[in-house]
């Protein structure tokens, strides 16, 4: 996807890319429509959680930036921005994150964001009815200081990647990966 | 203290002076807390290179050009032995290294030169990580080869991640002696009798004759006069990737997936290069040695002098052809990155050879303008063995043999046929919205992307961690970057180093520096010793270099708090522009009288 587009096609292009908050993600829905990559896994209730992850964001890295999770399990991630910039803890795949990239270098663009935080006026602009907010399921934005929580199901084994795609953060090395073992006692 | 350090390394010390052929490297862990200690052995002498088509003498470190990639750690407390092998003096000084004056290796200024047959011992702590080098700081050596890299490892983790890395030395090789080419450049003047003009008795013929004659008259002139420095000095050079030529073909490897992380240097006497690889994106993480906020380029230019580091991820199982440029377009210097030795990929021809515009000339204040600067924009590629842009489809045996030396003879009488008068000057394209700030309005020297994309400016450069607190400057000097062609000198405010007084700071203050360039070329200032904050509008997180290149036509702030006491060297990195004056001795008063001290 072209950055480089009129103001109003760019936003259009970017709302209809990040609206959608709140259903359960499959990488194929994502990363061109392929439609049978390996499922995500979906939003999870944090009262059943599993699991606690914290995650740690420092200027621009990950600790850790390895994890085992098995698929069934619900995780919650309690994640720290240690840093002094903006970060992103975005769940998905490779080709997922380098959609989104884009769409954060137009966030970027068009100071929605900053290096160093959100803006959230301009964020929750509306823009033809479209509320223009950074709320995939599969992510958090983190300001410096800030701690947030995601909380995933995982539900098949796969590859994935826990990213921050904040411009050039990603590009540098910001990000982890996950495997996502076949479910405990799954016997195949 | 000195002692100290003595007894400390002197066992490093003994266990590795035998074999002065390779780096020597001993970690002494001594005492507690622990400190790293390395003792390091460089040894300067002649060798014979190929890398224009025929043997030829250089002077190398440890036998080979580049020398070697010193690697350190930071809080190492370093010794380093440099033995002279050469019948003159000669000097290493530590290009971005924060050292005490009397290690920083200016004969004259730090110490008094390495005498020929003897070895001298530099001795301070690596206080920082990154990426730098080293290089003689005697007469015009460095030209000849004695230059070389240094990663310094920081004692935590990097603030990105990489699987492998490379360091990549940019570099110009001429076949003729670096004396015989300035000794050409000073006498250039006398072959023809002609009057110093400046763009303000440009107007003032222009009056009289009317701008386009005056003009085209004033580029007949400036044509010819232009030569001594942009033919004599720019065409002839061999361009070298780790002292391979592109023939030779520089190749670093990797797997597909892997994050490589290329620092890139450049020891080029006179070169800047466009720097890309056609179908990667680069990551900049770092300039000078300083960490800086990633930011995705398809292409950077580096000044003489500078660093930069990259991160590239070649996803696919091919070749990856680096291309790095040099501005005036005369060749190429060019390396690969390849799943596996011996693959290679397209070479692209070069793009046309940037036109300089009024722009370039036109700064407010020209009383030291020069217009025979303007030859960056002459076709030297009518001068014999100059390769000609555009070259699509060069083959490789070609470059190898493209840039012959023609330096001896006076290049001023090629004809300057192919100059295009109307291209330059007549029309002023208007400043665009993205417009690189570091280059004035209109410029033939702004940098375009070969693929359309992104090309890194200085306004890019932010900070990763700002070095120091944000304060108003306690004063500002004014930096005029001055020449005169005809009688080759290059100054600071019309002066060269020989009639200059030294410049006078004094320990905790903070200056401004406000460089303005009344020449025709980009001047690389390097000031020794302390870090130069550059004002590129960032606030802060204005990024802080050891080199600040100031185009044609342009003013820069830079800011430095001046931290450091002692004798310091200020110049143009460009080593003719240096050699020939554009250099000031910078002397910081008060302070910590200690620190000067070994």
């Amino acid at each position: 996807m072209p950055v480089q587009l009129s103001k109003s096609l760019a936003f259009a292009l970017a709302f209809s890319t990040i609206a959608g908050a709140g259903v359960a993600l499959a990488a194929g829905s994502h990363s061109g429509g392929h439609g049978h990559g390996p499922a995500i896994g979906e939003p999870g209730d944090g009262a059943a959680a599993d699991r606690t992850i914290e995650v740690v964001m420092s200027d621009n890295y990950f600790e850790p930036e390895h994890l085992t999770i098995a698929a069934g399990e619900t995780v919650r991630f309690v994640v720290k921005n240690d840093g002094e910039f903006l970060h992103e803890f975005n769940l998905g795949t490779a080709a997922m994150h380098a959609t989104h990239q884009k769409e954060m270098a137009t966030m970027m663009e068009h100071g929605m964001i900053t290096p160093t935080g959100i803006d959230h006026e301009k964020m929750q602009m509306d823009h033809g009815g479209h509320g223009m907010e950074h709320d995939d399921a599969n992510s958090v934005l983190v300001e410096p200081g800030a701690t947030k929580e995601l909380v995933w199901r995982f539900t098949a084994d796969t590859h994935l990647e826990f990213a921050c795609n904040i411009p050039g953060h990603y590009e540098a090395g910001m990000m982890g990966e996950i495997d996502v073992t076949k479910p405990a006692g799954s016997g195949s | 203290m000195k002692t100290w350090l003595n007894a400390r390394n002197s066992r490093a010390a003994r266990n590795t002076r035998a074999a002065f052929a390779a780096v020597g490297v001993v970690t002494a862990l001594l005492g507690v807390p622990p400190a790293l200690a390395g003792t390091y052995d460089l040894t300067i002498g002649e060798t014979t290179i190929n890398v224009s088509g025929s043997d030829r003498t250089a002077l190398a470190i440890n036998g080979t050009v580049p020398g070697p990639t010193l690697r350190f750690k930071e809080g190492e407390d370093l010794v380093i032995n440099v033995t002279n092998t050469l019948d003159e003096d000669t000097s290493i000084h530590w290009h971005g290294l924060i050292v005490p004056t009397s290690q920083d290796g200016v004969p004259g200024l730090s110490f008094d030169g390495i005498k020929p047959g003897t070895t001298h011992t530099y001795r301070f702590p690596a206080q920082q990580s990154g990426t730098y080098w080293f290089h003689s700081h005697s007469g015009l050596q460095e030209q000849s080869g004695v230059y070389g890299s240094i990663v310094i490892e920081p004692q935590g983790r990097e603030p990105f991640r990489y699987d492998r890395e490379y360091v990549v030395v940019l570099s110009d090789w001429h076949d003729t002696k670096p004396e015989k080419i300035l000794a050409n450049l000073k006498k250039q003047s006398d072959y023809y009798n002609y009057n110093q003009r400046t763009l303000l008795s440009l107007f003032d013929e222009a009056e009289e004759k009317g701008f386009d004659a005056a003009l085209a008259d004033r580029l007949d002139w400036g044509g010819m006069r232009m030569t001594p420095t942009d033919i004599a000095d720019i065409s002839g050079y061999t361009f070298l990737v780790n002292g391979k030529n592109p023939e030779q073909n520089w190749t670093g490897l990797f797997a597909p997936g892997e994050r490589v992380r290329l620092r890139f240097i450049n020891a080029a006497a006179m070169t800047y290069f466009d720097v890309r690889i056609p179908g990667l994106e680069m990551t900049v993480v770092q300039a000078d040695g300083n960490n800086v906020q990633p930011v995705k380029v398809d292409e950077f230019r580096i000044a003489v002098a500078e660093t930069y580091d990259v991160i590239v991820r070649p996803m696919e199982d091919q070749a990856y052809t680096l291309v790095a440029e040099p501005l005036e377009r005369g060749g190429l210097a060019r390396g690969t990155l390849a799943p596996r030795d011996g693959m290679t990929a397209e070479v692209p021809g070069l793009r046309p050879r940037p036109l300089l515009t009024m722009a370039d000339m036109s700064h407010g204040d020209m009383e030291g303008m020069d217009h025979a600067a303007m030859g960056h924009s002459m076709p030297a590629a009518e001068a014999p063995g100059a390769v000609e842009p555009p070259m699509s489809g060069m083959d490789h045996a070609a470059m190898g043999h493209g840039t012959m030396p023609q330096a001896d003879g006076p290049p001023a009488q090629q004809p300057m046929s192919g100059m295009d008068h109307a291209a330059m000057g007549h029309a002023m394209p208007p400043a665009s919205a993205d417009a690189d700030p570091f280059y004035a309005p209109g410029s033939g020297l702004t940098p375009k992307a070969a693929n359309g994309g992104k090309f890194l400016s200085y306004a890019d450069l932010k900070a990763q961690r700002p070095l120091y607190e944000v304060r108003e400057p306690t004063r500002e000097i004014e930096i005029r970057l001055t020449g005169n062609m005809e009688r080759y000198f290059w100054s600071i405010n019309d002066k060269k180093y020989s009639e200059a007084e030294p410049i006078r700071l004094t320990y905790g203050e903070r200056v401004r520096f406000k460089f303005v360039n009344e020449t025709m070329m980009t001047h690389p200032m390097h000031l020794h010793g302390m870090w130069t904050i550059l004002d590129n509008g960032n606030g802060k997180w204005n990024p802080v270099k050891h080199v600040v290149s100031i185009a044609p036509g342009t003013t820069v702030l830079a800011e430095v708090e001046v931290d450091a006491p002692g004798r310091w060297a200020f110049h143009c990195h460009l080593m003719y522009h240096m050699a020939t004056g554009m250099f000031r001795e910078v002397i910081v008063e008060g302070g910590p009288q200690a620190a000067a001290l070994n």
